[in-house]
């Protein structure tokens, strides 16, 4: 059994007994595992305090081929975000990364691309970014790296670029935006104006623009809807 | 047929595994621990866990366990009112106690705020805590709560909270523990110990 090395975000942690914890990691060569990490919970011990929610770390871990959980033998720390400790919205942000992370992708399936995207993400949070902003770039990158990421552009039903008639909508099931005559056919749907379409398009683009309460609304739906759940953090987003 | 188990052992075997740590095996052995050894520790220990259940709650005032309406530390008149140390649970408060050097009151919160695991502010202490910093009296609130993003979270919410009150508000130094030395400390624990230095 050889061991493993990554480097990952970790995303949640239990205790588990009174000196282990269990910790699911968030890798950018593995993608998500769990791992349970004895002697976790001791201040002397191979994981220093690189168990910590949202800190990035090293990490070393043997993988068990019975399904059961990993064992993790070593972990240092590469980098905290202090300023997620000092700005409240910032750090719900950062809980709403970790949600996303661990509760919308499957265990060993890697996106390096989207690790890179919440690393990203997390050092602009806790340098004092919007959190709006970010977190609904966020979570068009989140979508888009699932392969579920949203046509803005035009009709997701009838390919249609005009849109600037009638009442548009967004729908999951219809895979984005769509014009007044289809969004009939969508009961999924959540009407959206045509700033907010700019908006979430400017988002797309790598924009920041200001995000407010129906664009964050729109994609909380959206992502609803693709978890088949509302995520908990996402009563905690701020809007700016 | 029914997969519960049946008979008095098996109902004992299936409690004690309910408790942290202790799983179906570690159960079992315990079961035959105490029915092997005099009878009566047995009726001790269900005497003991039956008061316990019984009697103890909350402290009316900080939260602490109490068999009273008030516990021992909220009843002492010679503590310090004017200082009240927040703290997640009756442990940590336990845990202060033994070091004999805090003489002012105590705030159990009841366990640090974990949105990802539904625990919000709502389930915690943190209304109370205002209403009794909103009474007056109290000088400086000390955040106690662990070292980690989920404590430093919980002690940054109770900072805003109580922030309209003008009280002072003071978080627990972190860094190297006294006694050990600089060999066995990690990155952090040095980080930390630098950033908080103070005047020699």
């Amino acid at each position: 059994m050889p061991a493993e090395k990554a480097t990952g975000i970790v995303v949640r942690t239990t205790d588990w007994s009174e000196t282990s914890r269990i910790a699911t990691i968030w890798t950018r060569e593995l993608g998500k595992v769990s791992v349970l990490a004895k002697g976790g919970r001791r201040l002397k011990s191979n994981f220093e305090v690189a168990l910590d929610l949202l800190t990035v770390c090293g990490i070393v871990l043997l993988r068990k081929s019975s399904g059961g959980l990993d064992l993790l033998t070593e972990a240092q720390v590469v980098e905290r975000f202090a300023g997620l400790r000092t700005n409240l919205p910032a750090l719900y942000a950062g809980y709403y990364i970790a949600e996303l992370l661990g509760e919308g992708t499957q265990d060993y399936d890697p996106h390096p691309k989207l690790f890179d995207s919440s690393l990203d993400t997390l050092r602009k949070l806790s340098a004092g970014g919007d959190p709006s902003a970010l977190v609904a770039g966020y979570e068009l990158e989140w979508l888009a790296e699932l392969g579920l990421k949203p046509i803005l552009d035009r009709c997701a039903h009838c390919g249609t670029q005009r849109l600037d008639t009638g009442m548009i909508a967004m729908s999951p099931m219809a895979g984005g935006v769509v014009c007044g005559p289809c969004g009939k056919e969508f009961n999924d749907r959540r009407t959206v104006s045509m700033d907010g379409l700019v908006c979430l398009n400017e988002l797309v683009m790598g924009e920041h623009p200001a995000v407010g309460r129906e664009v964050r609304e729109v994609l909380g739906f959206y992502i609803s809807s693709v978890l088949g759940r509302r995520p908990r953090m996402l009563n905690f987003i701020a809007v700016g | 047929m029914s997969d519960q188990p049946v008979g008095v052992i098996a109902r004992l075997i299936q409690e004690l595994t309910k408790l942290p740590g202790v799983g179906p095996k570690s159960a079992e052995r315990m079961a035959h621990f105490l029915l092997a050894g005099d009878r009566h520790n047995c009726i001790l220990l269900a005497e003991a866990l039956e008061s316990v259940a019984t009697n103890v709650r909350p402290c009316g005032q900080c939260f602490n366990l109490t068999e009273g309406e008030l516990c021992s530390v909220c009843r002492d008149p010679r503590r310090e009112p004017g200082t009240i140390c927040v703290v997640e649970t009756p442990r940590d408060l336990a845990m202060f106690e033994r070091t004999g050097s805090f003489r002012g009151l105590y705030h159990v919160l009841g366990g640090r705020l974990a949105p990802l695991d539904n625990v919000g502010p709502e389930k915690l202490t943190f209304d109370p805590l205002l209403k009794r910093v909103q009474r007056g009296g109290v000088r400086e609130v000390i955040l106690a709560t662990s070292p980690t993003m989920e404590g430093d979270g919980t002690a940054l919410f109770a900072s805003n909270m109580l922030a309209v009150t003008g009280v002072n508000i003071t978080r627990l130094a972190r860094g190297l523990p006294s006694g050990s030395s600089l060999e066995i400390a990690n990155s952090q624990m040095l980080a930390d110990a630098l950033e908080g230095r103070r005047a020699f």
